[in-house]
């Protein structure tokens, strides 16, 4: 049977983020990141001064880019990337050099110290795999986040990314994130 | 407010690399340059042959230490990854290891070497095998180890200039910034230890060799740094704010002050000082043998300043912090 070609990715409408970091708690949960590490994270930007002060979050975490900068540097091939998009680490392959680390443009990579490896996110993978959603998107209350192949035209991310208008952060970095933040 | 992923041991790491580019190259040189056929320089070759491959070999040591595995470094020799500059550059400073350390060979002297072999067990009969005079090969070894010397002070560079998403580091001109700041640490190290070589003093000619070789570097890559600075502030918006890391920002006074005034114009003007009078008047070179170790260790220090200071600041630019600065 062909399979047919994906590419997972994730929208986000972070106008609706009320920062309560559940999909932080559940990334941590879910993925056993140990403390004081992270892979995802609320941006906060502040605008004005009180009382005209407004507060923007936005959720970020590894773009799973279309060129993954981090890929290209690996010396040892650790970091990857599957044929749906999802870039990974080879935890075996790593050595630890920290490369991919310097070389994300959004500074989406943490260094394991007690495995002397570096994480970040895997897009739940292991879950995505089983036909279900990734732990920040099912737990989030505010429904900010949207996970879906982009090759399917019938998922919700094709229709949001065709209904509505959207960006990715600095595309400059010529890295194609897949983050889609809705505006 | 940033984290630092790349620390003080990549910092000492490329500025040893570095430094044994240079030394070779130096020492190579020195090698082949002849007067009315008699090689002139064969003890600065030597001098050179005997340092060149030691910094290289501790610094990658330190490095496979800096691993969060060091165990699997080996694993940056089962696979070989073209995109990767770090990949390249294993065997890069792999095959340079190997050749400096031929070279050093191929200078010791016959006692030198029967001494060596007499500290391998007798029975290692394999190894007694090894004990051959290969010195006839020096300018052959030379000839092959020069463009792997220049590939290894390429190379330091390039690991920080192919980062895309560090836009201090990235752009063309950092590997040759890189390349010339090796050369020239190489030729200031042969000068210290050819004056501090206390057993055979340095000869006039020799130091003016060294003197002359570092001038040559130290203006490159002034002129490389120039451009950099240059092209930085007429470049992205990226680009420009990445610079003011050293122009306004945390490391413009150890950019300015420490590595350029007296990393590079205060030894600069004082080879100038020592060769002009001998090259404009024809005086005799005088070669002041304090200078020349003043000037030599001050070049010493701003080549591990320039490294230090392109490893933190490099890492703290970056595409989204645009108002970094204020
Ligand atoms: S965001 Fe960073 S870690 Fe994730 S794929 Fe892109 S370059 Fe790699
Ligand atoms: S730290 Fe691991 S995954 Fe990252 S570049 Fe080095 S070997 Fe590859």
């Amino acid at each position: 049977m062909a399979m047919k070609k994906k590419r997972y990715a994730l929208v986000i409408d972070s106008r609706k983020c009320i920062n309560c970091k559940a999909c932080v708690v559940a990334c941590k949960a879910e993925n056993n990141v140990p403390i004081g590490n992270f892979r995802n994270r609320i941006n906060e930007e502040r605008k004005g001064e009180y009382p005209k002060l407004s507060i923007n979050f936005e959720p970020e975490q590894c773009h799973h880019c279309a060129e993954p900068s981090c890929v290209r540097v690996c010396p040892t091939g650790a970091s990857w990337q599957r044929k749906d998009g999802i870039v990974l680490v080879n935890y075996d392959e790593c050595i630890g050099c920290r490369y991919c680390m310097v070389a994300c443009p959004y500074d989406a990579r943490y260094f394991n110290e007690e495995q002397g490896v570096v994480d970040k996110c895997t897009l739940c993978s292991h879950r995505v795999d089983k036909g279900d959603t990734p732990a920040c998107v099912e737990t989030c209350p505010s429904k900010v986040r949207v996970f879906g192949d982009l090759e399917d035209t019938s998922s919700r991310i094709h229709e949001l990314l065709s209904t509505r208008r959207y960006r990715v952060k600095e595309p400059q970095t010529g890295n194609g994130p897949q983050l889609y933040y809705l505006l | 407010m940033h984290e630092f992923n790349w620390g003080l041991l990549i910092v000492i790491y490329l500025f040893l690399g570095g430094l044994s580019a240079g030394l070779f190259f130096a020492a190579g040189l020195a090698d082949y340059m002849t007067v009315d056929d008699k090689p002139v320089y064969a003890r600065v070759a030597r001098m050179g042959a005997f340092l060149a491959p030691w910094p290289v070999a501790i610094g990658s040591g330190l490095l496979i230490l800096d691993l969060g595995n060091w165990y699997r470094f080996y694993k940056l020799f089962i696979h070989f990854r073209w995109e990767s500059p770090m990949s390249i550059g294993s065997y890069l400073l792999t095959i340079f290891t190997v050749i400096a350390f031929l070279y050093l060979f191929a200078w010791l002297t016959a006692d030198e070497r029967q001494w060596l072999f007499s500290k391998v067990p007798a029975t290692w009969k394999q190894v007694h095998r090894l004990n051959v005079d290969i010195s006839s090969w020096r300018g052959k070894i030379a000839m092959v180890g020069f463009p792997f010397s220049i590939g290894v002070g390429i190379y330091t560079g390039v690991l920080l200039g192919a980062v895309s998403a560090r836009p201090f580091w990235n752009t063309n001109l950092v590997a040759q910034m890189f390349l010339f700041s090796a050369l020239s640490s190489g030729a200031a190290a042969l000068m210290l230890a050819m004056v501090l070589n206390k057993k055979s003093p340095a000869e006039k000619h020799e130091i003016k060799f060294l003197v002359t070789l570092d001038v040559v570097f130290i203006s490159l890559e002034l002129f490389i740094i120039l451009p950099y600075l240059i092209h930085g502030q007429l470049s992205s918006l990226a680009v420009k704010q990445a610079l003011s890391l050293i122009l306004g920002g945390p490391y413009t006074f150890v950019f300015w002050g420490p590595f350029l005034v007296m990393g590079l114009l205060v030894p600069l003007a004082i080879e100038v000082y020592e060769l002009a009078p001998n090259i404009f008047k024809g005086h005799e070179f005088h070669g002041s043998r304090n200078l020349a170790l003043t000037a030599a260790g001050l070049v010493l220090i701003g080549g591990f300043l320039l490294r230090y200071i392109f490893v933190y600041a490099g890492q703290v630019s970056s595409f989204h912090q645009m108002g970094m600065l204020n």
